[in-house]
């Protein structure tokens, strides 16, 4: 059920009320409720168990044409009197640099509610129940003899949020979130291997406890296990060659956040993020003429792909979820937008802006941002149909450079292709590309039946730094000509 | 006392009350309350513009050999018992991990230096405003647009328990950080203070704004093994990677490149000393368990020397609790925190007219693990790649990407800078946690494996 918020929604108006008497043009606020517990079983006992909660609000607003933000978890009168007046007496301090007058794409003010489909919610389990499920997989992990390390997690979540505009919006959601998975280490002869199911320890999705329960973490645990130890007696991966390399849907998702997620938030692209997280080689210039990739190539920004982790129904500026094209054919076609640089567009905000929590103000950040299915089959088909090459599966290393332009990706484990069957083992995959480059090189992408949701559940970005949760459906995706191996 | 601060009193009472609703054998709360306020601009003007108000409580209840904990920042008696009792109820439903030593004896802190400075705590969005404009003056008047932030913070630890621990500190820093961005080269600095008075703003702007000048025009240059001159802000990300092998878990989990090999040489002639006590950092005399931090060497002349502890590692290896514990969490139980770089003797020109040939990097971006025992990190140059040639700084250069492993860099240190620079990490638990002092640093060989166009 959808948390109550009356108390605040009278503290909401009264905040709004005083940020217009200081002087705002503009203001909204946002309360905030999150509820999470994360549990790891490690090497058979209980390394952490958390529950955590955090309720407060923020204020921001327009005055003297700039911005301004102020945050507490005081949920008084007089403190939602105090913040919004602080926030407008910050608002008129970044004036002081003012090159123009902040301006916003209109939205249409909605009185709305949005809640995450969940089947078995994750707090009302019993705890029991929830440890059950870690303890159980990570034992079956160590009946694997020669591991250093065996790890079993998972994070449940949820966010209440009100928000309420000068402009009339008052919207309320329930988001939802399951997440987990088990990994497995493996030492010796200087090296250090991992294996995890199904994406590290940081799949996640919308939802509820079936998110986690549908990968069967018990059942796969064997395989991780016996992998991990494998992979201590694998192969090197072949240094500085260039080959065809099939990533698997988990890296490829990774791959798209990176190299195409990122570099279409306009706000990179303008600039606001050019000290720290940087800028963007996709330039505004670019929209709708820069050849991003190959034809193969669709990338779609989606907030209402089912389970994504950047599905809701209102952005934290009170635009409603949306859908769209980043990359149609190749071609880029699309930004992540808020209000303000929409306006700049002379657009109309597609709704991306997510704040980590009530203490931090909302900047544009990814939906589900999700590279669609082809029509290649299933990766068997794909391996099928590749002569030589390697599989590159599940992210264990990302860098890429401050325009998103050079990228070098290494994976937990890849496995030889030679003439269309997957061979030996290979460990310390990586490759390397230039952005445009390397998506120019997709000649294939896996079919619906491989297409998965996943997630990124620690994206960081701004300062003070945000944590945000992004999507990411893709399927395994083929590319050619690829420069793999950096590490002898 | 600043009116941003909770104090000492506040923050026992908020302890205390949490502690008598746990319902276990033992319990301890972390309390970590925070004002963080930061003045964001790009494109030379405010864009954000924030301050928040924060206070967190950890409670960790013990019951037998099981454990959990319960985080709220609700610290009315509702909110605490709700809090105590979810950690209570997680604790008696936990396995047991028989490896569990109990919470830490209180043991003796001794005094560190004071991190608090209240004109810091005073600092108003005005105050922020107008370094902003020094900043952003600075960078127009030589057709340069800039990009950062200035921020001032106030930041409060304390800690109780019912085996006796009672700790608490306030401490306060500000930072500034520029990036001087012309058409097609940047720079970037970076300056900390515990007081923003003494906050360096002028000579950051100076600093980057100089060098993205002589950053304009980059030329292409091919990957390869140079040697190089590492500003501070590199060396920094060095140190914040190779520390986090001087801890207990890293060394029991096969993970440490140091494991094993205490009293050996691992790296050139370089000292790293963890000091909690260096009145030039932000000194704190205790950790997120209460437990009295000492300074430990890590690294002595290129020797492994030391390894840091939380209570559980130590208990669980039979080691003594060297005081490093972080705020609970499930991966990164205790590292270093105060890590000193010890100087050398080399001026920053020195450290450049030693280089026959080779590459002057300003910072890096985007580092990760490729190879973690092996300590191999790849990463990409950025603000400020430059090639030196006689000594001399000689043109700029596009951007490379490097993939080094960090400790074997460091086996051809060949000069040391005579200067260190207070720089801190990034956020972590919801506070500033960690803090470094840096030199600039002169490597024999680096190895650069990727070039990107700008």
């Amino acid at each position: 059920m959808i948390a109550s918020f009356s108390v605040e929604r009278d503290l909401a108006k009264r905040a709004l009320d005083t940020a217009r008497k200081r002087g705002a043009s503009y203001a909204d606020v946002r309360f905030v409720r999150r509820d999470e517990e994360n549990a790891l079983v490690k090497n058979g006992r209980l390394e952490s168990a958390d529950r955590a909660d955090s309720f407060g609000f923020g204020v921001r607003a327009i005055a003297d044409g700039a911005w301004g933000f102020a945050a507490s978890q005081i949920v008084t009168a007089d403190e939602a009197d105090r913040v919004a007046a602080l926030a407008v007496e910050i608002a008129k301090a970044s004036a002081l640099t003012k090159m123009r007058d902040a301006a916003l794409a209109p939205v249409e003010a909605k009185t709305a509610t949005f809640t995450t489909s969940v089947d078995v919610d994750p707090f009302a389990m019993t705890v029991d129940d929830r440890l059950g499920l870690l303890v159980a997989a990570e034992a079956k992990l160590r009946e694997r003899k020669g591991l250093r390390t065996t790890r079993a997690a998972y994070s449940i979540w949820r966010e209440d949020k009100l928000f309420l505009s000068t402009e009339g919006a008052d919207i309320q959601q329930r988001l939802t979130e399951v997440g987990g998975g088990i990994a497995a280490e493996a030492v010796g002869d200087g090296e250090l291997q991992i294996r995890t199911y199904p994406d590290g320890l940081r799949y996640q999705n919308s939802g509820g406890w079936e998110v986690l329960t549908k990968w069967d973490l018990v059942r796969h645990a064997p395989r991780v296990a016996d992998e991990a130890l494998a992979l201590l007696k694998a192969k090197q991966c072949p240094q500085d060659i260039r080959t065809n390399v099939i990533l698997a849907g988990n890296q490829l998702s990774l791959q798209c956040h990176e190299s195409c997620g990122h570099p279409i938030e306009l706000d990179r692209a303008m600039g606001s993020e050019a000290a720290f997280a940087g800028t963007s080689f996709l330039t505004t210039d670019k929209l709708g003429t820069f050849r991003y990739g190959s034809e193969q190539v669709n990338i779609r920004i989606d907030a209402t792909s089912p389970g994504g982790l950047g599905t809701f129904g209102f952005d934290d500026e009170g635009v409603p979820a949306s859908e769209g094209w980043a990359v149609k054919a190749g071609l880029f076609v699309g930004y992540l937008m808020s209000r303000e640089t929409a306006a700049a567009l002379g657009r109309r905000s597609n709704g991306t802006m997510r704040a980590d929590g009530w203490q931090r103000v909302p900047i544009i950040r990814m939906t589900n941002v999700s590279v669609m299915p082809g029509s290649a089959g299933t990766l068997d088909d794909l391996i099928a149909d590749t002569d030589d090459g390697i599989l590159m599966d599940t992210n264990r290393s990302w860098s890429i450079d401050d325009k998103r332009f050079n990228f070098q990706f290494g994976t937990e484990v890849g496995w030889q292709i030679k003439k269309g069957k997957r061979g030996d083992m290979i460990r310390n995959p990586t490759y390397t590309g230039i952005t445009p480059e390397f998506w120019g090189s997709c000649d294939a992408v896996c079919s619906q039946s491989e297409w998965i949701m996943w997630g990124t559940p620690n994206c960081g970005k701004g300062q003070p730094g945000q944590g945000a949760h992004t999507g990411h459906g893709a399927a395994p995706a083929r590319f050619r000509d690829v420069n793999v191996g950096v590490i002898k | 006392m600043s009116g941003v601060l909770f104090g000492d009193r506040e923050l026992r009472e908020v302890a205390e009350r949490a502690l008598k609703a746990a319902k276990g054998d033992q319990a301890e709360a972390l309390v970590i309350a925070r004002t963080g306020s930061l003045t964001r601009y790009a494109n030379a003007a405010i864009h954000q513009n924030v301050t928040s108000r924060e206070a967190d409580v950890t409670i960790r209840v013990v019951v037998g050999r099981r454990r959990a904990t319960a985080t709220t920042n609700r610290l009315d008696e509702e909110g605490l018992r709700r809090a105590a009792e979810a950690a209570s109820e997680l604790a008696r439903r936990a396995p047991e991990d028989p490896t569990f030593g109990g919470l830490p004896e209180p043991r003796p802190i001794a005094a560190a230096p004071s991190a608090y400075v209240e004109r810091t705590a005073e600092a108003t969005p005005m105050d922020r405003a107008r370094a902003v404009k020094i900043l952003c003056d600075t960078a127009k008047a030589q057709k340069l647009v800039c990009a950062g932030f200035v921020s001032s913070n106030v930041q409060e630890i304390a800690v109780a328990s019912t085996t006796g621990t009672w700790a608490y500190a306030p401490q306060t820093h500000a930072e500034v950080q520029i990036g001087a961005i012309g058409d097609d080269g940047s720079a970037f600095a970076q300056r900390v203070s515990p007081d923003f008075k003494e906050l360096d703003v002028s000579g950051a702007a100076q600093e980057a704004v100089s060098k993205a000048v002589r950053a304009q025009r980059p030329r292409e240059t091919a990957a390869g093994i140079y040697e190089v001159v590492l500003e501070p802000y590199c060396v920094r990300d060095m140190v914040g990677f190779l520390s986090g092998h001087f801890t207990g878990l890293a060394v029991e989990e096969g993970r440490s490149f140091v494991g094993g090999k205490i009293g050996q040489q691992v790296t050139g002639a370089i000292t790293l000393v963890e000091d909690p006590f260096d009145a030039q950092s932000m000194p704190r005399a205790f950790d997120f368990e209460g437990q009295p931090s000492e300074r430990v060497t890590l690294l002595d002349g290129g020797v492994a020397r030391g390894i840091v502890y939380d209570s559980g590692t130590a208990h669980r290896v039979g080691a003594r609790n060297t005081g490093h514990a972080l705020p609970p969490n499930a991966f990164t139980p205790s590292s270093p925190m105060h890590v000193r770089f010890e100087s050398g003797d080399a001026s920053h020109e020195a450290l450049v007219a030693g280089v026959k040939k080779g590459l002057l990097v300003t910072r890096f971006h985007y580092t990760r693990w490729v190879h973690q025992l092996r300590t191999i990190v790849t990463g990409m140059t950025r603000d400020g790649t430059f090639a030196i040639e006689n000594g001399e700084i000689a043109y700029p250069i596009k951007n490379l990407r490097f993939t080094q492993s960090y400790h074997e860099a460091w086996s051809g240190v060949r000069a040391i800078g005579k200067d260190l620079r207070l720089l801190v990490a990034a956020e972590q638990f919801g506070l500033t946690a960690s803090c470094q002092r840096i030199p600039a640093l002169r490597l024999a060989a680096f190895t650069f494996t990727g070039s990107t166009r700008y």
